[in-house]
């Protein structure tokens, strides 16, 4: 075991610090999608006409072929350099299209990825519906295949960036009459069929950043399918791992750089003295540091096997819950100035209400819990 | 850049598992029999750690939390601590300088102990008359002695980075066998007619249990390599180690008594011996706030 980088390595994080020290934007990202789109469209093709985009991603498709190790040095000087969030193409980048390349035909993958690393098409995710969301096996929504097409009717909801996407990762019920996690597939859906109606929701911390979706008999070519027809269960499950699986590398560093920052704060406004502060904060730069070497932990086991060890469940939790207690204490160290939070502000109060998040999209705290006691520990399944 | 065991150290890992399962199981600890510690002498755990073994840090982490697992005599750490920074070999007791008089740790056979004194790893003489009994910890002895006898300190501050890492190391493993206890126990007890397990408050109870074994035994591991690597930061990152060792073993300790219910909390269920390992091992070489707070780790 060593925690240390071979000089190649060091090489490339050089690199990546260089570019990023020179590149980053100076305008701040704005808060709505509908507003940061070019923003991020335009970001999304500078980095990957630089070559920071989809790093470890095959070269077939636009990708660099380097290792997972590159890829979190990327995201480490990345998330150091304060560099802006990849908004609109976080899904493709984080599990559309890695999904594509495990599951998609040649054909899918070679018109879809290039567009994605290059932030030419805008994805979103269409999997949970209005009476499907931890239960995600109930979903309704229905594609009758009528000749070489899909015809779809039903709704989702909770849709980050639909109002602003090309493409989604919609996942229908496509044989009548199955239940649960049968009869279901995952198809491409082109978010500008005729048929489509979408409806913005305003978050608590003021963003409209995902919506309701509406199929109203919206034709779908059957050649959309991935992964074949009635396995929509199985490629959810790999999107789902991917989703739940990569975003926590650039969390371990944005948190160790937080909590070094709440530790100035608490001590320039006097609050460290107040022991019960204290050692929260000292609770929580322990454990930064910790999910620091269980990252390193899990991505070593990704070099060594193949895939990330059951461990994995373990992180997402941990670094959701951990986010949440720095972004509480970032508010209490601000007293009553949370009080003048207004919407569009973009501050401590804004990422304190939007990190409810964490614990609820991809999976919530809950179901996050069942995973790893019945997959980690082997207790028997309650769903 | 690997935090995972390689195939030497999972070897070793595995074989040192095996025979703590085979000849010191946990649910002996209430009593350990005395012919123990000669075993342990016999199968090389307690002179592993001197300068000629070569041993680096984190494999001795990777052990010393097996032997944790098993809630091994606490005089593995003293005398480990000792073989690689002292002139004793063979059995050092554990000696923990408190606020009143210093407290001796199984000091049976013994003639001298070693712990923290201030912020120094020191080693003290133990009186032929100092009376013994049973300390919280069952596994272990526990005398007071009563003169304040010269201490003999070491200055280099990573021998008590060394005994803090496999303190951390013991916790690490008492967490885990902790969390395993209460895993197995909820998939066998059956009330309503099936395993408790299945009930989320208790599955999530042991799922919060997975969580804070997996957090320290990560970060174990990388103080393990950062002390080894002589890293600046090395004592931020053992202090870190120590904290999130001390806090899943106490935690787990408890949640632990709670899924078992009644018998949990009784003599003759090993729930208990967790948690009173787990209350002796927070008192040495403690995590420092100060530590994990300063401005540049
Ligand atoms: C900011 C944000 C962005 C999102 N983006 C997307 C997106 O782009 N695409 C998409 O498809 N979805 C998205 N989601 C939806 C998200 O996946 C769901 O909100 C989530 O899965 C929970 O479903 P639900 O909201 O229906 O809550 P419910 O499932 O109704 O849950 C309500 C409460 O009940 C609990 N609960 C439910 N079932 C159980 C159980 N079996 N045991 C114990 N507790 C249980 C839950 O933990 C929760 O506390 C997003 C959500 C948020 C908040």
């Amino acid at each position: 075991m060593d925690i240390g980088f071979s000089p190649e390595e060091m090489r490339f994080r050089e690199q990546c610090r260089d570019w990023l020290h020179a590149n980053i934007p100076a305008e701040i990202r704005p808060l709505d999608a509908a507003d940061a789109i070019d923003f991020d469209k335009h970001w999304q093709r500078q980095l990957f006409d630089a070559g920071w985009a989809g790093i470890n991603w095959p070269t077939d498709y636009g990708g660099r072929g380097l290792s997972i190790v590159q890829q979190v040095i990327w995201l480490e000087e990345y998330a150091k350099a304060h560099a802006p969030w990849i908004g609109a193409n976080f899904v493709g980048i984080n599990h559309g299209g890695p999904t594509l390349i495990l599951n998609a035909s040649e054909e899918q993958k070679a018109f879809h990825l290039p567009q994605i690393l290059k932030g030419e098409a805008i994805w979103c995710q269409g999997f949970s519906e209005p009476g499907a969301g931890s239960d995600l096996a109930g979903i309704q929504t229905r594609g009758r295949i009528d000749g070489d097409e899909l015809v779809i009717n039903g709704s989702k909801i909770w849709t980050s960036f639909a109002h602003v996407a090309d493409w989604q990762e919609l996942v229908l019920r496509t044989e009548d009459g199955s239940r649960r996690h049968a009869g279901l597939s995952w198809v491409i859906c082109d978010m500008h069929a005729p048929g489509i109606t979408i409806r913005p929701i305003r978050k608590m911390s003021g963003q409209t950043e995902f919506a309701e979706v509406f199929y109203d008999d919206v034709r779908i070519p059957l050649n959309n399918v991935v992964g074949g027809l009635g396995n929509g269960w199985k490629v959810a499950m790999s999107t789902l791992s991917f989703e739940r699986g990569t975003g926590f590398i650039a969390d371990q560093v944005k948190q160790s750089e937080e909590i070094a920052e709440l530790i100035s704060k608490a001590r320039a406004n006097g609050m460290i003295n107040n022991d019960h502060i204290a050692d929260q904060l000292a609770q929580m730069r322990a454990e930064v540091a910790a999910l620091r070497a269980m990252t390193y932990r899990n991505i070593s086991e990704v070099v060594r096997t193949g895939q990330p060890g059951p461990e994995a469940s373990i992180i997402r939790l941990f670094t959701a819950e951990l986010g949440q207690r720095l972004e509480r204490m970032a508010v209490l160290l601000l007293g009553e100035v949370i009080l003048d939070f207004a919407y569009g502000d973009d501050n401590a109060v804004h990422d304190y209400l939007r990190g409810f998040a964490s614990t609820i999209a991809g999976g919530t705290a809950q179901i996050q819990r069942d995973i790893i006691g019945e997959r980690l520990l082997g207790l028997p399944k309650s769903r | 850049m690997d935090l995972t065991p390689d195939e030497d150290q999972m070897a070793l890992q595995t074989a040192t598992n095996d025979w703590c399962r085979a000849h010191m199981p946990l649910a002996e600890a209430r009593s350990r029999p005395e012919g123990l510690w000669q075993q342990l002498e016999m199968m090389g755990w307690v002179g592993m750690t001197a300068p000629a073994m070569d041993l680096d840090h984190p494999t001795e982490a990777l052990v010393f939390a097996e032997l944790g697992r098993f809630l091994a005599p606490v005089a593995l750490l003293s005398s480990a601590v000792a073989a690689r920074w002292t002139k004793f070999d063979g059995k050092v007791a554990l000696a923990l300088a408190g606020t009143d008089n210093i407290r001796l740790f199984d000091s049976h056979n013994a003639t001298h102990a070693l712990g923290l004194f201030d912020a120094n790893i020191g080693s003290v003489n133990i009186d032929a008359d100092c009376e013994t009994r049973r300390s919280l910890d069952l596994s272990t002895s526990i005398a007071h002695l009563q003169s304040n006898p010269p201490v003999e300190t070491i200055n280099d501050p990573r021998a008590a980075l060394h005994l803090q890492l496999l303190v951390a190391a013991f916790s690490v493993g008492c967490a885990d066998a902790a969390r395993d206890m209460a895993a197995d126990y909820a998939t066998l007890r059956q009330q309503f007619d099936r395993p408790i397990g299945w009930f989320q408050s208790l599955k999530h109870i042991c799922s919060d249990m997975a969580v804070r074994a997996a957090v320290a035994r990560s970060q174990l591991y990388y103080a393990a390599c950062a002390l080894q690597a002589g890293e600046s930061d090395a004592a931020f990152h053992v202090t870190a180690a120590k904290r999130l060792a001390d806090q899943a073993a106490l935690d787990n300790g408890r949640a632990n008594i709670q899924v078992h219910g009644g018998i949990g909390m009784t003599d003759e269920a090993s729930p208990h011996l967790c948690l009173k390992r787990a209350h002796l091992l927070q008192f040495l070489a403690p995590a420092e706030s100060r530590i994990l707070l300063a401005v540049s780790p």
